[in-house]
């Protein structure tokens, strides 16, 4: 399994990809930063972090399904999924180490990110204990997004599909968001409680508070494993019926 | 070493295989011969795990290939029909990762890789990426990679398509060597490929198994059928008198006699004994009204097997109940008619 891991890092590093994303997942950032410290309120001068990251959103979703388009719909294209599957390894663990690879440079890009923070800390003061949980808060939204368009690139052949129909569903999430403070859920407790449930962005408020609850961490972690469980199942099933 | 029984895949609707079974033996080259879209691939997809059949078993060095998925594929070396590589990877970078997918251990991994690279002459390569090199090498790549483990199981599919005739035959050869100390199993749309390495062949055609022979079986029934279709003017006791006391004539099968004419066929050891019928017939005064005579090539052996409805034990079967051989081939050069 280290060696499908190693292989799937290689990938991302031994080409310009992971540079190219991380470069922009870093532009999003200084730009959003950059805006949000001239819109600085003038009587406080206070910046804060998670609130940056939860108006980001809309900009960071858009990382994700690219870091992941590629997982399975390139082996099945080229051809390479026949060694995979043949080899000893089962679907969980080739599952697990392409995950586990994404997750790697999803956190090379967090960790790039620190130097914005360390920056602001240089000329300010920093709240430490709330930014460490509103970036784990956001890597824990990172995990469920990167399991997600892992599932939707085993689901196609194609790359470039695979990315556009994880954009549409990352937005689908985040207007799942909206929806659950609108007036129309409001009107019917049950639904409201539901869609407020399955709402990340709303979890990630609590982590932008600085509250690290142990219901959120549960929550995050188990959708991503049940979306894993799902993608080896989706591989699974189309082994069955492939054609 | 592999054992395949009543092994059925269904694609929704469309059955690509009919409940088929066959085994491979311990150092034995097994043939799997075929047109295309018989089934081959499908088979062998499903013997070396990565497909899964709807029904029926494969076991592999006694492991089952579902049950025990891990222990039964770590014996197999498997090239399907497009090579399984990675166009960003470096020739040995990608042999080095199939060597830690397939778990071998870490100081075993760069003797095993040189070895592989070294058995199929691509040790110059190695620094090369994939994307760079020619249809054959990337070919030989993908070989290299069935090759890491030593597994007991070689399973090659079409392994010589798009090589050119020199790769082809060094690719032949290797197999011959591997055979030496592998049970391989090896598909093949090409009848003369298969009798020229293997020693034990499976027909297969539409998804079910139509012969399962020996080469010596097969390359037996090509020479043992030297065919003679023959209608002689005259009466018909004097004709077969004449000839059951030519030498030379294995079997002779009374067709018919009408308006003076005797038709029958002859199965001859070889074509000389063509002239010796003739002259013989002549110096009886019975005149020879048509001769026609067909010998087997292997390609028409196949494509016979492959055009048969129902399934036969052997080729020698089969070919027994094919007696009109030269007739349905008239436009095969083996053929000529003397009149």
């Amino acid at each position: 399994m280290f060696a499908l891991y190693k292989k799937e890092l290689q990938a991302f590093f031994y080409s310009p990809f992971a540079y190219v994303l991380t470069a922009l997942f870093m532009l999003i950032f200084s730009f959003g930063f950059i805006t949000s410290i001239a819109n600085m309120d003038s009587n406080t001068l206070k910046f804060s972090f998670p609130e940056f990251f939860y108006n980001n959103f809309f900009y960071f979703i858009f990382i994700i399904p690219l870091l992941t388009m590629r997982s399975f719909a390139d082996e099945r294209r080229g051809g390479t999924e026949v060694l995979l599957y043949s080899s000893p390894l089962s679907v969980t663990q080739i599952v697990l180490a392409k995950f586990l690879a994404i997750v790697t440079v999803f956190l090379f890009m967090i960790v790039l990110s620190l130097f914005f923070p360390i920056y602001a800390a240089c000329t300010g003061k920093v709240i430490w204990s709330a930014l460490i949980c509103a970036y784990a808060g956001f890597f824990l939204w990172g995990l469920v997004c990167i399991a997600l368009g892992m599932l939707l690139s085993s689901l196609t052949g194609n790359a470039i599909i695979a990315a556009i129909i994880g954009e549409i569903v990352m937005e689908g999430l985040l207007f799942l968001d909206q929806v659950a403070g609108s007036r129309l859920v409001d009107a019917y407790p049950h639904l409201n409680s539901v869609v407020t449930w399955f709402s990340m962005q709303r979890r990630f408020v609590y982590f932008s508070q600085g509250m690290f609850r142990l219901e959120d961490l549960v929550f995050f972690l188990s959708v991503t494993a049940l979306v894993l469980c799902w993608n080896v199942l989706s591989i699974e099933k189309r082994r069955y019926s492939h054609a | 070493m592999v054992e395949i029984k009543n092994l059925t895949k269904r694609y929704g609707g469309n059955v690509a295989l009919h409940g088929i079974s066959f085994d491979i033996k311990d150092h034995e080259i097994l043939g799997f011969l075929g047109p295309n879209g018989a089934g081959k691939s499908t088979t062998m997809n499903i013997i070396a795990g990565y497909l899964p059949s709807t029904s029926g078993t494969v076991t592999i060095n006694g492991f089952d290939i579902t049950e025990q998925a891990a222990d039964a594929k770590r014996c197999i070396g498997y090239l399907p029909e497009i090579p399984p590589v990675y166009p960003d990877m470096r020739v040995e970078e990608y042999l080095t990762f199939c060597a830690g997918i397939k778990g071998i251990k870490r100081p075993d991994v760069k003797p095993q890789v040189e070895s592989a690279m070294e058995r199929l002459h691509i040790t110059d390569m190695r620094r090369r990426l994939i994307r760079n090199l020619s249809k054959g090498y990337k070919q030989r790549v993908g070989f290299a990679q069935a090759l890491l483990g030593n597994p007991k199981i070689l399973i090659l599919d079409e392994p010589t398509v798009g090589l050119d005739p020199a790769q082809v035959s060094e690719v032949r050869a290797l197999i011959k060597e591997l055979g030496k100390d592998h049970a391989v199993i090896f598909s093949s749309h090409i009848l003369a490929e298969v009798s020229a390495v293997c020693e034990r062949v499976v027909i297969i055609t539409k998804g079910e198994i139509r012969a399962i022979d020996t080469i010596e079986h097969l390359e037996r029934s090509m020479t043992a059928n030297t065919l003679l279709n023959l209608t002689v003017e005259g009466e018909k006791d004097t004709a077969l008198r004449i000839l059951k006391d030519i030498r030379g004539i294995k079997e002779i099968k009374y067709l018919n006699a009408a308006d003076g004419r005797v038709s029958c066929q002859l199965t001859l050891e070889d074509e000389s004994v063509r002239n010796e019928i003739m002259s013989a017939l002549m110096a009886n005064g019975c005149n020879i009204a048509e001769m026609s005579m067909a010998k087997l090539d292997l390609e028409q052996v196949f494509l016979k097997l492959t055009a048969q409805k129902e399934k036969r034990s052997s080729l020698q079967d089969l070919l027994d109940e094919t007696p009109d051989v030269s007739g349905e081939a008239p436009q095969d050069a083996a053929n000529d008619t003397t009149e």
